[in-house]
């Protein structure tokens, strides 16, 4: 039976890429280019396997800005079929997102929604719980395995220290985590295909909610000793004597 | 102030307990059975039995919550989080993810947390009153008076729990090791390891791997992997060997102790979180220090 599929996904600022100010100790996050979060990766995987396997619908939904086309094309190249960009994305406040994406979701159909479980930029982890409980749908977390069964979606939950089978009734919500499938490298004939796709782009229409002040955003001071050797026969016998403190 | 605290990991509620024994009265409430938890100094320690299903444990902390309490901590596990964002929902109190350091201020609240994957500490001032907290939030006291303890069970709610089976582990928990020989992508080949087993030995020390090496070439099990997305951990002594250092690696290692690094490049970033660096060839570098030591 075909199923309508919504997935969420995110662009990050490509984190490798900042640089730290030396005199400030502040982030530059001017220039730095954005990429696909890789859990979306994960979360696009998961959503386009299942429309291979039982058939529907995917939809892509994201909530950020005007440069998030490139990352939409990506989504499309890997299976995606239709997406929305919702524009305006200031701050991450994961229960402000959820709010935002929930408007968005309630416009189109669908039996499952699919996302990452944490992001690599604030790993706060919170939103697929946030969206769960505003739309009042259960939430199959942390899923290392999925299926669906005519009105039911069974997920593997796997939390620290077991697994857990639950099933739970659509529509629902599901989060996957960089265990649950390895994202595909889309075929250049796809990724050509995507770039002519359609991508529509809306402006956000609620008030942006903060919920702190910032004090401060700085890199944390690093009191390592930093003493380097290039010559193995000086260097080695440092090491032996630092190991030898630690290991009696 | 009173708070109530949750975690469904022995370790953490411990950390949790004595972080908040610093400024507040608390309760304990824990999908956890271990009666340790009763000397750590909280009022009261709620034993919940049943299926851990997070909209479920939520509501009996709602319900907890509702006697009378300033605020929530919730330790960030899985369950954890998707808790905390329930009960944030269904209260709808301010929330502050990923919290290693807090404070009150009058009647707002100061926090620290890492933000840009780690590159950057956020410290923020908010109304927060749940809050997710990291390992090391506190260390774990013990106390001589015992709490009262109450066992409580999880009502049931829309999600079904089929089977529940413990996560197949080699028995590591890199978390707890107090020597940590790391590798990263620089080993080149799986078949390094059987070098890199030969120095751990020496130095006692567990195998770990950075998001690569356990991720992407399966060198490792996911349960070693050290970094923001991976285990944080804390050891005395942290050997990174081929190992670039990456802001995704170096945010699960900040807090080692000691850090010594092997890496062939002088200008991996690596260097600049050492105390002690090696610019080498690890394939030479490693077996001469194994005969050194």
């Amino acid at each position: 039976m075909p199923y309508n599929i919504i997935v969420l996904i995110k662009q990050i600022p490509d984190l490798e890429l900042i640089k730290i100010n030396k005199d400030t100790g502040a982030p530059i996050l001017e220039g730095v280019p954005y990429r696909f979060e890789n859990l979306s990766k994960n979360a696009v995987e998961a959503a386009v396997r299942l429309k291979e396997k039982y058939g529907g619908k995917v939809t892509a939904v994201m909530f950020g800005n005007e440069k998030g086309t490139q990352v939409m094309k990506e989504a499309y190249a890997m299976g995606v079929d239709d997406g929305y960009i919702i524009t305006g994305y200031t701050e991450s406040n994961p229960r402000f997102t959820a709010k935002v994406l929930a408007n968005k979701i309630k416009q189109i159909p669908h039996d499952i929604i699919i996302l990452g479980n944490q992001s690599a930029d604030s790993m706060s982890g919170m939103l697929a719980s946030f969206l769960a409980t505003q739309l009042n749908y259960p939430l199959l977390s942390n899923a290392l395995k999925i299926e669906i069964n005519d009105k039911t979606a069974i997920a593997s939950e796997g939390a620290e220290k077991f697994v857990a089978d639950e099933t739970a009734p659509l529509p629902c919500v599901i989060s996957v985590t960089q265990e649950t499938n390895e994202p595909r490298f889309p075929p250049v004939m796809m990724i050509m295909k995507a770039g002519q796709k359609k991508i529509n782009i809306e402006p956000l229409n609620l008030p942006v909610e903060s919920y702190s002040k910032v004090l401060s955003k700085m890199a944390p001071k690093s009191e390592r000793k930093r003493i380097i050797f290039e010559d193995m026969d000086k260097g080695l016998p440092e090491i032996v004597k630092v190991i030898k403190e630690v290991v009696k | 102030m009173k708070a109530l605290i949750f975690s469904d990991n022995y370790d953490m509620a411990k950390q949790i307990m004595g972080r908040a024994m610093q400024d507040s009265q608390f309760t304990l409430m824990t999908t956890e059975s271990n009666e340790d938890l009763l000397y750590f100094g909280a009022e009261k320690v709620i034993f919940l039995k049943g299926q851990p299903v997070y909209s479920c444990i939520g509501e009996t902390l709602i319900s907890e919550f509702k006697k009378g309490y300033d605020f929530i901590l919730i330790s960030s596990t899985t369950i954890g989080r998707d808790v905390a964002a329930y009960v944030s929902s269904k209260l709808n109190l301010d929330y502050m993810p990923e919290v290693f350091n807090y404070r009150f201020d009058g009647n707002k609240l100061i926090t620290k947390r890492f933000s840009l994957g780690g590159k950057v500490v956020l410290e923020e001032e908010s109304d927060a009153k749940i809050l997710t907290v990291t390992p090391g939030v506190g260390e774990g006291i013990k106390s001589e008076r015992k709490s009262l303890s109450e066992e409580l069970k999880i009502p049931d709610g829309p999600i079904k729990v089929l089977a529940i089976n413990p996560k197949q582990s080699q028995g590591v928990d890199i978390e707890k090791a107090e020597v940590i020989v790391s590798v990263g992508r620089g080993l080149g080949k799986k078949e390094g390891l059987a070098l890199i087993e030969q120095l751990a030995k020496k130095v006692k020390g567990e195998i770990a791997g950075s998001r690569p090496v356990c991720l992407d070439y399966h060198w490792l099990s996911e349960e070693r992997q050290v970094g923001y997305s991976g285990k944080k951990v804390r050891p005395k002594l942290y050997i990174a060997i081929g190992i670039s250092g990456q802001i995704q690696h170096i945010a699960g290692m900040r807090d080692s102790k000691t850090v010594i690094a092997i890496n062939k490049d002088k200008n991996a970033p690596i260097f600049q979180e050492c105390d002690l660096g090696l610019v080498a060839d690890l394939y030479k570098a490693v077996p001469k220090l194994i005969e050194m030591l």
